[in-house]
């Protein structure tokens, strides 16, 4: 075992772990997205869908842990990873601060992104998954009501923005790190990160939107 | 091949030592030809410096021609300046306009800590070499070249890689302060031909240690170093390198 | 001096084997006991340390860089010979042979070359072996070029940058010995001088071009691979830091300097634009196969070239050699580029420059064929002159290249002093008067790789393997020397004397006369010109020159005042070896030995020799030495390109 420790250690091990845990995340994304859909087809589907998940017993908790260690070993080595990389800058910064190219809004703020994301989620899990659902209170009020708030509405905007931002490098940057990159499928590649993000994102908004448009014909 | 002349101001990093403070030093330079070249201009601002018994700056070249890897600089916040696929030496006066003023720092990381001025101490990259960054054949008798037969496109694809310099932009430059497009380039050049294919699992796993060990930082996938890399290697490379490692650690023969 | 060239007795063909056969060996046991000191880590420095490290003996590798990666060998471009004959084209060793030591003009030894020719495929097989990627052909095998001229494809190259691939390659074995302890890196280190202990090299006296300190450095063997000193011209192709220092403190140790007059001026370079002008740089020789190098007949002209009509330009090369034309060798071209510039014809605003002209062969082949063949050469000269080759003709000057002379060295690469090598472009054995492209390249790795590593062996099998010390008296001596040499480049600084000039300025004054007097056209006048005013110009130096800063710290102004000052010594010794060098040959022209059609003439009667000097001491006049040459399997016969 000291091998994949000693791999785990080094800085392409991270930069691995960063890749498959972030894929992870990306997948656990997607299907939630998917499963979120389900309101295009009204409360009841969404209600159902819901209901459909906590039925499946044991299996929650399980994948709760493993979906929270992922997330947390994603985001303590994406911190390490940074801290390594302001120490071997040094402390003296350049005078000037350009971009000879390549740098990307995504790439110049992974931290950043990160950061807010986190915060984000911590919101998003104290709004929707530690509250209280009752059979009167399902889900899908719960979901209405938050994201009527204008001010949730906005954190919410923003911060589905900022996860489309952190995916536009993310995704590529994953595939770079396993060493899939090729100029045969680079630009396939480049389509397809912008075209998971914005999908993913535009339903996301969509949902708020539609809730916030149409909240009295889902009320009702 | 007609030259005009522009006066500049040169705001230039002074350094005594690796443990000195160091700080900007302005210079207005005069009638400066625009074909010269841009360490020529240092040259010119160095010689009116020892005319005043004043001590030169210190910057590193050699070949003049390109290819050596010795010079570096960042001159406006660039690596190696603002042209593409050009080191310093390369970098000509007409790129810059009257009345310019020049920015000029010593190529700034952990891991090539400043001697002096503008002259960094770039021996990590040696030592990154040393952990695994050749074949093992020893002078002698080798087999007769042509037994080992590479086909063209596998040949140019090593060249592609082989012409690093190693000059350190790339790590310069990059904001991690990572050289992975130095080591990317050595492990892909070998890992594609097979004189090195015996050892690409261990070379992958021991260059890429060594880094870690000098104090480097971690690759971003920004793709600066592409940007800058005077030779104009592609950050393929580094994903080669990253299909190295992965298979040196995860599939060891041992 | 005794000049002992210990050729082995026998047919060329197996005089390498029996030498090799003769030679005293070290037990594999001992040589661990054993130290060697390369100074220098270009290809032949570098492939020397890398292999006697893998031999198994202590390497210390010193360099002036920052790395052993550096050194100039790096920039060449062309490619590399070998005698494979992998073309079919009827190659062979003799054949390699035979064309070097003509392109040489017959003033190198027959057993050397050979030799040279012999290992020259050993040399393509061991960079193959490291990973070099050289150019192939579709199907796998290795891909060859004529060059410089040559009747047969020999020449393997790795794009333009072949010297850089092969250097890389030496430098990746030598760092793997460093992995395995038995390579010592010592960069950033100059070699100040040698140290001499009952007659042989016992070790170096370096500066710490960091420290600034004087350091100690023993072996059991020395290695000099330092290159050539082509900037004693100022300008020239060479790099920035390439010096003659550890060479010409050799030889004021003892160590005969051989043929220092012969030089290489190249062709194709890059015009001189301005005099803040630090270094020239080299075009491909290839460039003759389709580019038409031409002058304007009125020396007044003011028009661009291309409004200039057919019937008012000099195609002086078509005109002069019409069978070789612009093919001509290197010595012929240059020569007849600067004819034409004394003559008032030049180009440019300098009027240092000859017109290339590409305009014929793209209309005849197309731009694209063209471009193919010379676009990143097109687009390098439009990087430093912003002028596009195709669409206005190019222009031209020689410049000061290649070094032939060099310490002189036995068959097994020895100088004078025993225990003391020189290897590559720092010794003067294999290009006789006149280097051939793409074979310098060869020599160094010839020499580092295949040739020292086993004669170095039969002088150190006689050494006892006791472990050396740096205490004796010789280092003490040679200490204290460096460090007044130091004191004395530094005793102008901030005293505050006026008149006070730097040491480019002496550099570049040295330069000018070098150029003008002993460069491509000599004659006896400008020799003796030369020879009375640069020792004006080095006591000037020495009462005048200004070097900022200290000594105890990292002091470029130092490092290149130090080189200076052993330049301003030995351009004078190569003025008085081009002095008795009173014929014509390979690249210089020696205007009192010319024939009717003032074409070059060689003087086999009377200069079939090497000169080699002998230094006198401070003040005292050199003593040359010849050493015959004898050509037993090839007749020198005068070159003619009509």
């Amino acid at each position: 075992m000291s091998w994949f420790i000693q791999t785990c250690r080094s800085s392409l091990g991270k930069k691995y772990i960063m890749a498959l845990t972030g894929f992870l995340l990306g997948g656990f994304l997607l299907v939630h997205t998917i499963g979120n859909s389900t309101i295009f087809w009204g409360r009841e589907a969404f209600n159902a869908y819901a209901h459909h998940l906590h039925s499946l017993g044991i299996f929650v908790p399980i994948f709760e842990i493993g979906l929270y260690s992922i997330f947390f070993i994603h985001v303590i080595t994406g911190v390490l990873l940074w801290l390594q990389n302001r120490k071997a800058r040094g402390p003296q910064k350049y005078e000037v601060q350009t971009n000879p190219g390549g740098r990307t809004w995504g790439s110049q703020t992974m931290i950043y992104t990160g950061a807010t994301i986190f915060v984000f989620i911590l919101i998003h899990l104290a709004n929707f998954h530690f509250v209280e659902k009752t059979e009167v209170l399902t889900i899908s009020d719960i979901v209405t009501k938050v994201l009527n708030n204008p001010g949730f509405t906005l954190i919410y905007i923003i911060g589905m923005s900022v996860l489309a931002l952190h995916i536009s490098h993310g995704f590529w940057s994953l595939l770079q790190t396993f060493g899939i990159n090729d100029p045969q499928y680079n630009a396939p590649i480049r389509v397809v990160t912008w075209a998971v993000a914005a999908i993913m994102i535009t339903v996301f908004v969509l949902i708020t939107l539609l809730l916030v448009v149409s909240q009295n014909q889902l009320l009702g | 091949m007609s030259s005009k002349t522009i006066n500049i101001i040169v705001k230039i990093w002074r350094q005594n030592g690796p443990h000195a403070k160091g700080s900007f030093e302005d210079h207005a330079l005069k009638d400066i030809s625009t074909g010269s070249s841009f360490l020529e201009m240092l040259d010119v601002m160095n010689e009116a410096l020892a005319n005043k018994g004043i001590e030169p700056i210190a910057f590193d070249h050699d070949c003049r021609e390109g290819i050596c890897g010795m010079c570096g600089a960042v001159v406006n916040g660039t690596a190696h300046g603002p042209e593409k696929e050009t080191t310093l030496c390369q970098l000509h006066m007409r790129s810059f306009k009257d009345g310019d003023t020049i920015i000029i720092e010593p190529f700034r990381a952990t891991g090539f800590p400043v001697v002096k001025d503008l002259i960094v101490d770039r021996s990590a990259l040696d030592r990154i070499i040393q952990a695994g960054g050749f074949v093992s054949v020893n002078s002698g008798s080798p087999q007769d070249a042509n037994s080992i037969l590479i086909p063209q496109h596998i040949a140019e694809q090593a060249m592609d890689a082989a012409a690093c310099i190693g000059c350190g932009a790339c790590a310069a430059a990059c904001p991690n302060a990572a050289p992975m497009l130095f080591i990317g380039a050595k492990i892909s050049q070998l890992a594609l031909l097979p004189q090195g294919q015996h050892e690409a699992k261990t070379r992958a796993v021991n260059m890429v240690s060594c880094m870690d060990e000098n104090g480097f930082g971690n690759c971003g996938n920004e793709r600066v170093c592409e940007n800058v890399c005077p030779k104009g290697i592609s950050i393929r490379h580094i994903a080669r390198m990253n299909r190295e490692y992965l298979k040196g650690s995860f599939f060891r023969d041992e | 001096m005794q000049l002992d060239s210990k050729i082995p007795e026998g047919p060329l063909a197996e005089k390498w084997d029996k030498a090799r056969f003769s030679n005293k060996l070290v037990n594999p046991a001992n040589k661990r006991k054993y130290e060697v000191i390369v100074v220098g880590t270009g290809l032949a420095g570098g492939a020397a340390a890398a292999t006697l490290g893998e031999l198994g003996y202590n390497v210390k590798s010193f360099c002036i860089q920052d790395s052993a990666r550096r050194a100039h060998s790096i920039a060449a471009q062309g490619g590399i010979n070998a005698a494979k004959n992998y073309q079919g084209d009827g190659d062979s060793i003799f054949r390699l042979f035979y064309d070097t030591i003509k392109g040489g003009d017959f003033r190198a030894r027959e057993a050397n070359v050979y030799r040279l020719a012999q290992v020259s495929n050993n040399i393509i097989d061991q960079g193959v072996a490291q990973g070099i990627p050289f150019a192939r052909e579709y199907g796998g095998t290795l891909a060859n070029r004529s060059f410089g001229g040559a009747q047969v494809s020999r020449t393997f190259y790795a794009r333009g940058q072949t010297g850089q691939q092969l250097l890389i390659g030496a430098y990746s074995a030598m760092m793997r010995q460093v992995a395995a302890g038995k390579v010592t890196l010592y960069t950033r280190q100059e070699m100040v001088d040698l140290v001499v202990v009952d007659g042989e090299a016992k070790g170096i006296i370096t500066r710490n071009l960091i420290t600034g300190e004087i350091e100690r450095h023993s072996a059991h063997a020395v290695v000099l691979a330092t290159g050539g000193y082509g900037n004693v011209y100022f300008l020239s192709t060479n790099a920035m830091a390439s010096n003659v220092t550890a060479a010409w403190r050799a030889h004021k140790r003892g160590a005969g300097f051989a043929n220092p007059c012969m030089v290489q001026i190249h062709p194709t370079c890059i015009p001189v634009h301005g005099d803040f002008q630090s270094k020239l740089t080299l075009m491909s020789e290839s460039l003759r196969n389709d580019g038409r190098v031409w002058v304007p007949k009125n020396p007044n002209e003011t028009r661009k070239a291309a409004d200039i009509p057919e019937s008012e330009r000099d195609y002086y090369l078509e005109r002069k050699y019409p069978s070789f034309g612009n093919l001509v060798p290197r010595d012929v071209a240059s020569r007849n580029a600067k004819q034409a510039c004394d003559d008032g014809l030049g180009v440019g605003e300098t009027k240092l420059g000859v017109y290339l002209d590409f305009a014929e062969a793209i209309e005849r082949d197309g731009l694209d064929v063209i471009l193919r063949k010379y676009g990143n050469l097109f687009h390098m000269y439009e990087k430093i002159t912003a002028s596009n080759p195709t669409k206005e003709p190019m222009m031209i000057y020689p410049a000061v290249h290649y070094t032939m002379g060099g310490l002189w060295v036995d068959y097994e690469l020895m100088t004078t002093i025993p225990g003391l090598y020189a290897a590559g472009e720092a010794n003067f054995s294999d290009h006789g008067a006149n280097r051939l492209g793409a074979s310098a390249l060869m020599q160094g790795l010839a020499d580092g790789y295949f040739v020292l590593p086993y004669t170095i062996g039969n002088y150190l099998a006689n050494v006892a393997p006791e472990p050396t010390t740096t205490n004796h008296e010789a280092f003490d001596e040679a200490e204290t020397n460096a460090r007044e040499f130091t004191n004395k480049l530094l005793k102008n600084t901030g005293s505050g004397k006026s008149g006070l000039q730097t040491v480019d300025y002496y550099h570049k004054k040295l330069g000018q006369i070098m150029w003008d007097d002993c460069g491509m056209g000599r004659n006896k006048e400008g020799l003796e010109h030369a020879l009375k005013v640069i020792p004006e110009i080095r006591e000037e130096f020495w009462e005048n020159v200004t070097v900022p800063g200290n000594r105890n710290e990292l002091n470029q102004s130092l490092e290149r005042a130090g080189r200076v000052a052993d330049f301003l010594e030995f351009g004078e010794l190569m003025v008085r070896d081009a002095l008795e060098r009173e014929e014509s040959c390979g690249g210089h022209f020696r205007e009192e030995s010319q024939t009717e059609e003032n074409e070059a003439k060689r003087d086999d009667e009377n200069f079939s020799h090497v000169s080699v000097w002998e230094h006198k001491g401070e003040g005292n006049k050199p003593v040359m030495h010849k050493e015959p040459l004898t050509f037993e399997n090839v007749t020198p016969s005068q070159r003619s390109y009509k």
